[in-house]
């Protein structure tokens, strides 16, 4: 794709994405390389960086007003760590931030995760492309619901 | 949330009334508009420090500190953290919060990371408008982290009660520090990473060339961040500014000035935007691109015709 300087500089918000670990894993190179295709794909991203609480995720979600929180986890914690990000929202009464999630997550796991509101949950291989359009979609679902 | 419930959300400090304000703030429409209106009664109590610097000099972990301290001593502190978007795909990694965030879920300080959208001069063109949210919140304080670009990015002079200047060593010798541009609109100068090899040669140099500026006498402070070294005397420093701008009160009157030159500037831009398909159509763009009429000729001929004068832009 060819991207012209200097195009993309309209007053129209594109779609803000937290990218998070919420919980002890180390392993970031995955989410560097998706961050930086969703900053090419022209959305704003922030990282929450290394070891974050779910109760941080959710603060940082909450001050910068993003549309989509992705959370990645490779050690097996994301029944817990993902449920706990979207009770916390939940809890707050939050409906208009949209959750996705990817990493090392099996197949059984992915229509529990799916059923509390978890969408996507890729894993490793999956083209950057599927992920991009996926968040794009979820993340445009948010945004209609602020501004209703 | 209607918007006065908004804006009395504001008022209380409410974190999730802050975020969604400052997003319909970065829209720049006509809502944004009317909020701001409404909100501006209730600025003008914050004390607003800017800083400034070339990028990887430890602005973020120094705004970290600072409002950290600012915090103990019992104010209320919001940052603001512009980074730059690509001007290719105007998407941004916002990567500013990282090295702060443990102190902001421990003193509930609230901060918000914008993009600069193309914008340059080191903050977004909503910055302003941003900060006047921040400051209806009830802060004490509005730390502004600029985007670490260049020697011109200085526009954070128009908007900060305090500039302060970061640099680190080994950056340039005695010539790169009176240069003009950032170097001259520094209230403080702070030489971060001191623990490094050449910290005193560049805290001299610093030294040397700052001068006495509409009464002000820079103030040159050396920190380390890693240990916390110097930081009393930046606050100090931080503080000896405040009162000596609040005293002067000049510095608001400008602020107030160019705001109004940047929101003539932007009804301006937005219309020229908005009319650009109506004022030249593609035949005669492509006409004049065959007889090689140079685009500035192009232009003040669009702009002297009664069209753009009067119809367009109207005023």
């Amino acid at each position: 794709m060819y991207l012209e300087a200097g195009k993309n500089l309209s007053s129209s918000r594109p779609i803000k994405v937290l990218l998070a670990k919420p919980a002890i894993d180390g392993h970031d190179r995955g989410i560097f390389v998706l961050a930086r295709a969703l900053r090419d794909a022209g959305m704003d991203v922030i990282y929450a960086g290394l070891l974050p609480t779910p109760e941080q995720v959710v603060d940082i979600a909450i001050s910068e007003d993003v549309d989509v929180i992705g959370l990645s986890l490779l050690n097996g914690a994301h029944m817990t760590a993902f449920k706990k990000v979207v009770d916390l929202l939940h809890e707050k009464g939050i409906d208009d931030i949209a959750v996705v999630g990817g990493g090392i997550i099996p197949d059984d796991d992915k229509p529990l995760l799916e059923k509390i509101g978890i969408t996507g949950n890729y894993g490793p291989g999956t083209p950057l492309s599927v992920i991009i359009d996926h968040i794009r979609k979820r993340g445009e679902e948010a945004r209609r619901k602020k501004e209703m | 949330m209607d918007k006065s419930t908004l804006v009395e959300y504001i008022r209380k400090g409410e974190p999730r009334a802050i975020a969604r304000a400052i997003s319909l703030v970065e829209e720049d429409n006509d809502y944004s508009y009317e909020l701001i209106r409404e909100i501006y009664p209730y600025t003008g109590k914050a004390h607003i420090i800017g800083i400034t610097g070339p990028p990887g000099v430890g602005k973020s972990t120094m705004i970290g500190i600072l409002s950290k301290m600012l915090s103990e001593h019992g104010k209320k502190v919001s940052i603001l953290a512009v980074d730059a978007s690509s001007p290719f795909s105007g998407g941004t990694l916002l990567g500013n919060r990282i090295r702060m965030q443990e102190i902001l879920s421990k003193y509930g300080i609230y901060m918000r990371s914008v993009a600069n959208r193309g914008f340059t001069g080191g903050l977004s063109r909503s910055t302003w408008n941003i900060v006047k949210v921040l400051d209806a919140s009830g802060s004490d304080y509005i730390i502004i982290e600029t985007v670490g670009a260049g020697q011109s990015d200085i526009d954070i002079v128009y908007l900060a009660d305090t500039v302060i200047v970061t640099l680190a060593p080994g950056l340039g010798d005695s010539i790169q520090a009176i240069k003009s541009g950032m170097m001259e609109i520094g209230d403080i100068f702070v030489i971060n990473k001191m623990d490094r090899e050449g910290s005193f040669f560049a805290l001299k140099d610093i030294m040397d060339n700052v001068y006495e500026h509409n009464g002000w006498n820079p103030r040159v402070v050396g920190t380390n961040s890693l240990k916390g070294e110097g930081y009393d005397k930046l606050l100090e420093a931080i503080d000896e500014h405040r009162k000596y701008s609040e005293a002067s009160g000049n510095k608001k009157e400008i602020r107030y000035k160019e705001e109004i030159r940047l929101a003539i500037s932007r009804e301006i831009e937005k219309k020229v935007n908005g009319a650009f398909g109506e004022l030249i159509s593609a035949e005669d763009i492509a006409r004049d691109m065959r007889m090689k009429i140079d685009p500035s000729t192009v232009a003040r001929r669009l702009f002297h015709s009664s069209n753009v004068a009067e119809k367009e832009v109207n005023f």
